[in-house]
């Protein structure tokens, strides 16, 4: 069925990504042919988007006992513990949020064919969808890449998406517009040979200024301010870059590493960042893996020096600057003239919707408008007719947000109650945009192999609670931002909402009661300026009452034009604590058995249904991964050799021999050769010379193999059948070779001599 | 031309003042995943999306869902697993295992008897623009197959097939009877004219 997406889409499908989804197709086919170890494959397909889902270790507690899941399953897995034919989670990835009609066509056809008819909208600006079956996925991306999407890195242990402030270009505060370095950066680094051997992923976010929360650059591995300076009467344009923050388990605050970083410097730099954080970043303990430990550890400072040195050291790269131009064009244009609203017949509903889901851009008569989703879903249904919107009243021009929302930008005023009417047959012209009712949530529970409590349910139901009301909620209390997490990772964003919320567990006389902690006077604004602080762990069904008592306790007590940080602050930990004291007991079970199950969830509540994660991806090293990418060439090249591509054959044959030698290379110096020529040499110097690739019984016999293969590709003559076969062979016993040389490095067995690796790294 | 009809979907629409809340159907989709052996993995509640999927209940053959797509509460019935035999024998089993779910939801006792479909109408989807993409050809193809599974259903009484007419939706018919049906006489009839 696969195949027959791609014959049906032909070059519609860019070349450079077919190659990759048929090279992911391949590697399926190895995997289940064992070719393929499970740790790598379930990186491999991380790193294609393909991520694992709740249950998919094929057990499911039903509340009462634990079932074992009627998979059609071979004993095959995906990934340690993961049944192959379990259903996972697609994420695809969406740099700086930027859709167009065809897309959201494209995503609304697929949600439909391969997932659960919806797309759900992520805090990273990604779009994911569940219950997917790997069989299916090579058809999803081909469908995705034939619209210029790629699922490639949005998982595992890489550069993820990149995002952006959605109203970049737009913005009535920014410095300049911050989309085209977002798009140069998503599209530099992706599956760039720097970016590949990290411990942990690693997230880059722009912001058009210091102020405003779209960004969020504060919470980001490396986040980037749009600056500009006047020198010598020119206006330069750069970036206050900081680096190191995260949220997770432990947040930190991203750090100042250079207050004004000259544009044609970002690429290199962010390279720079990379290679330094790939080489000296933690690779086996994945709880300090991410590079704010890194930087923490080294010191901001010696950490800038490192980057500075690496910088110093690559060679020019013509992409570094090769976009610069289209930085200073107009990214987007206006498919209307922008004319302001007069007056114009308002339809019902229309005024609660203006006051929160309009913005007024810097453009005179233009405004971008929030289409709000409910927990970030969006039907395929409503995607079609979003489609049809975008095309009548703007240019296409549509951004998916942090918050879990959809922007369309460029709307003429005067259209306003036109495209409202038209939003609201589709479903999706609801108020409250960025309001308090606009709760935010990760998956939690619902899909999330690591939730512990449902974030969804939560969200679902403070989010039904607030919209009740919010008509007469106090100004004050309706600007209040809400986030839950399932668990203490953040994918909510819990730490950086006036009120988060974040999944735990207690235990009660015996029985396991879901919990979520509170944290209050997080700063979403400030670009993520503040964090919340934990105040208490309330079972989950009064959470509910812990915001409505903390909203009305602030209404009636806070100064005049006191933020909701301020007043938490200034009444402190200890009496807000006090606050909430009796909603943190917990009922016996005969009395109030529903605090004994979680919110939109009737079972009895369990721990039983987590898993292992896979935020975090396999730990695989770039040896591992190149490794695993000879066993593929070897593969196809046999196809090649069946199909009677001789020379196709026995060079492909060759150069699965050369990703050997290269990834024994990898384990002792970051920096590889690029050609093969140079690979080869540095393979017979560190592992031939120092007798390290040596086997017992046949002592450099496999080592030969790849000389002579070398000899014969510089001298090729008429290549006959035995000599492919021969090659072929032969490739197959070298790749073997590096196999059990890996392992005995990596067990400490063998050990390349230290001048020759300090020769090599100096070279 | 043939075409090799997968995936197909059915959907039976809900009786005229049916008001039972989706939440409701959170807990009748779990008592049933208590009920069995691990046929079923896991829920999808959409119920606060307008006009959505509703309550999913996920399987490795097939997904359940009650379904307000289009605004119209009705019985999902979504295969995803491949089925043998001829197109008609995969349209056939498919409303046949939506009917049976329809039934199974009417004698439900958590929900006594509130929920009800009507059996004059069943709109099928073929979940694969690939094979059956939305257009004429698929439903030339198709049409005799549809006409046989109507009058399967339907017997002597008359209905009208409607194609989805717009042609970036999945191809879809609606089958509309002149004359109401139970969701048990349609069973009946299934059973009496297929075996
Ligand atoms: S915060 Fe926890 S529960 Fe939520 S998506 Fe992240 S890992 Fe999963």
């Amino acid at each position: 069925m696969n195949t027959n997406w791609k014959a049906k889409l032909g070059d519609r499908i860019p070349v450079d990504l077919g190659r990759e989804i048929d090279i992911f197709e391949t590697q399926m086919e190895l995997r289940k042919q064992g070719k393929i170890d499970e740790r790598v494959f379930a990186e491999t397909r991380l790193r294609r988007g393909i991520y694992g889902q709740r249950y998919d270790n094929s057990q499911r507690h039903d509340g009462e006992k634990i079932q074992k899941l009627k998979i059609a399953a071979t004993g095959l897995t995906k990934g340690p513990d993961t049944v192959w034919d379990a259903p996972g989670m697609m994420r695809i990835k969406v740099p700086f949020g930027g859709l167009n009609a065809e897309q959201m066509e494209t995503l609304a056809d697929l949600s439909e064919e391969y997932s659960d008819g919806i797309s759900h909208v992520t805090t990273r600006q990604d779009i994911q969808y569940h219950f997917v079956h790997i069989e299916d996925t090579p058809a999803l991306m081909r469908r995705l890449a034939a619209v210029g999407i790629t699922t490639r890195e949005a998982c595992g242990n890489v550069v993820r998406n990149v995002t952006a402030c959605p109203l970049a270009g737009i913005c009535r505060d920014e410095t300049f517009d911050v989309t085209p370095y977002a798009k140069a950066s998503s599209k530099f680094l992706l599956g760039h040979p720097d970016t590949q051997d990290f411990g942990r992923k690693f997230k880059l976010a722009f912001s058009g200024c210091a102020q405003h929360p779209c960004g969020l650059t504060s919470m980001h591995d490396m986040g980037a301010i749009a600056r500009s300076r006047t020198e010598d009467g020119v206006e330069r344009r750069g970036f206050e870059l900081y680096v190191g923050g995260g949220l997770g388990a432990v947040p930190y605050k991203a750090q100042l590493f250079d207050d004004f970083l000259p544009e044609e410097e970002l690429l290199p730099t962010a390279q720079a960042i990379a290679r330094v954080f790939a080489r000296l970043g933690e690779k086996r303990n994945r709880a300090r893996a991410r590079i704010k430990f890194l930087i923490a550890n080294l010191g901001i400072d010696k950490f800038r020096q490192m980057v500075d040195e690496e910088r110093r050291k690559l060679t020019d790269d013509p992409r570094w600057t090769s976009y610069l131009p289209e930085t200073r064009e107009p990214g987007e244009t206006p498919l209307k003239t922008g004319i302001a609203l007069n007056g114009a017949e308002r339809p019902e509903g229309f005024d609660a919707w203006y006051a929160t889901n309009v913005y007024r851009q810097r453009q005179p008569g233009y405004v971008a408008t929030t289409i709000t989703l409910p927990l970030g879903d969006i039907t395929a249904e409503q995607l079609r007719g979003l489609a049809d919107v975008a095309r009548r009243f703007v240019n296409e021009t549509v951004r998916t947000t942090v918050d879990q929302n959809i922007l369309l930008r460029w709307v003429s005023e005067t259209d306003l109650p036109e495209l409202y009417r038209a939003l609201k047959k589709i479903g999706l012209a609801a108020p409250n945009a960025g309001t308090i009712v606009d709760v935010t949530s990760c998956p939690g529970t619902d899909t999330c192999k690591l939730g512990i409590a449902s974030s969804r349910g939560l969200a679902k139901e403070l989010r039904q609670r607030l919209s009740e009301k919010s008509f007469e909620l106090d100004q004050a209390v309706k600007d209040l931002r809400i986030k839950v997490s399932g668990c203490f990772n953040s994918c909510g964003q819990h730490h950086i909402a006036d009120i988060g919320f974040y999944g735990i567990s207690r235990n009660i006389d015996g029985y396991t009661v879901p919990h979520f902690q509170v944290m209050l006077g997080g700063k979403f604004r400030d670009n993520a300026g503040a964090y919340g602080l934990a105040i208490g762990a309330v079972p989950s069904k009064r959470i509910p009452d812990v915001v409505t008592r903390v909203t009305d306790r602030y209404v009636a007590a806070r100064q005049k034009g006191e933020s909701f940080q301020d007043f938490i602050g200034r009444i402190g930990k200890k009496e807000t604590k006090a606050m909430l004291e009796d909603l943190m007991k917990v009922p016996p079970h005969e009395q109030a058995p529903s605090y004994y199950s979680d919110w939109g969830d009737p079972r009895e509540f369990t721990l039983t249904g987590m898993g292992v994660g896979e935020c975090a991806g396999e730990v695989v090293s770039a040896a591992q991964f190149t490794l695993a990418a000879c066993e593929r060439e070897i593969f196809e090249a046999q196809i090649r050799f069946d199909a009677g591509d001789l020379p196709g054959a026995a060079t492909m044959a060759y150069g699965a021999m050369v990703h050997a030698a290269e990834a024994l290379i990898k384990t002792q110096n970051y920096d590889v050769p690029r050609d093969d020529e140079g690979i080869v040499a540095e393979f017979r110097r560190l592992f031939c010379d120092t007798q390290v690739f040596y086997d017992k019984y046949m002592g450099t016999t496999f080592a030969d193999y790849i000389f002579k293969a070398r000899d014969a590709m510089q001298h090729a003559g008429d290549i006959d059948k035995a000599v492919a076969l021969q090659r072929l062979q032969e490739a197959q016993l070298f790749i073997d070779a590096a196999h059990s040389c890996y392992n005995k490095l990596i067990a400490g067995a063998v050990v390349v001599p230290a001048p020759a690796v300090a020769e090599a790294r100096s070279a | 031309m043939t075409m090799e009809v997968q995936r197909v979907n059915v959907k039976f629409f809900a009786a005229a003042g049916c008001g039972v809340a989706l939440d409701s159907f959170v807990r009748v989709f779990n008592s049933w995943i208590q009920g069995t052996d691990g046929e079923y993995y896991d829920l999808a509640d959409y119920g606060h999306v307008p006009a959505g999927p509703g309550v999913v209940l996920v399987a490795d053959e097939a997904n359940i869902s009650i379904d307000n797509n289009g605004d119209r509460l009705g019985l999902l019935y979504s295969r995803k697993r491949p089925l043998d035999g001829t197109n008609r024998e995969k349209l056939v089993a498919s409303v046949a295992a939506a009917l049976d779910y329809c039934r199974r939801i009417e004698e439900e006792p958590a929900l006594d008897g509130r929920m009800r479909f009507r059996g004059d109408e069943a709109l099928i989807i073929v979940n694969d623009r690939l094979f059956a993409p939305n257009n004429e050809e698929t439903f030339s193809a198709l049409k005799p197959e549809i006409e046989a599974l109507a009058k399967t259903l339907y017997g002597g009484t008359s209905f009208t097939i409607e194609r989805e007419q717009e042609p970036r939706k999945r191809f879809a018919v609606h089958i509309k009877a002149s004359a109401p049906f139970s969701i048990k006489t349609l069973l009946e009839s299934l059973r009496k004219n297929v075996n």
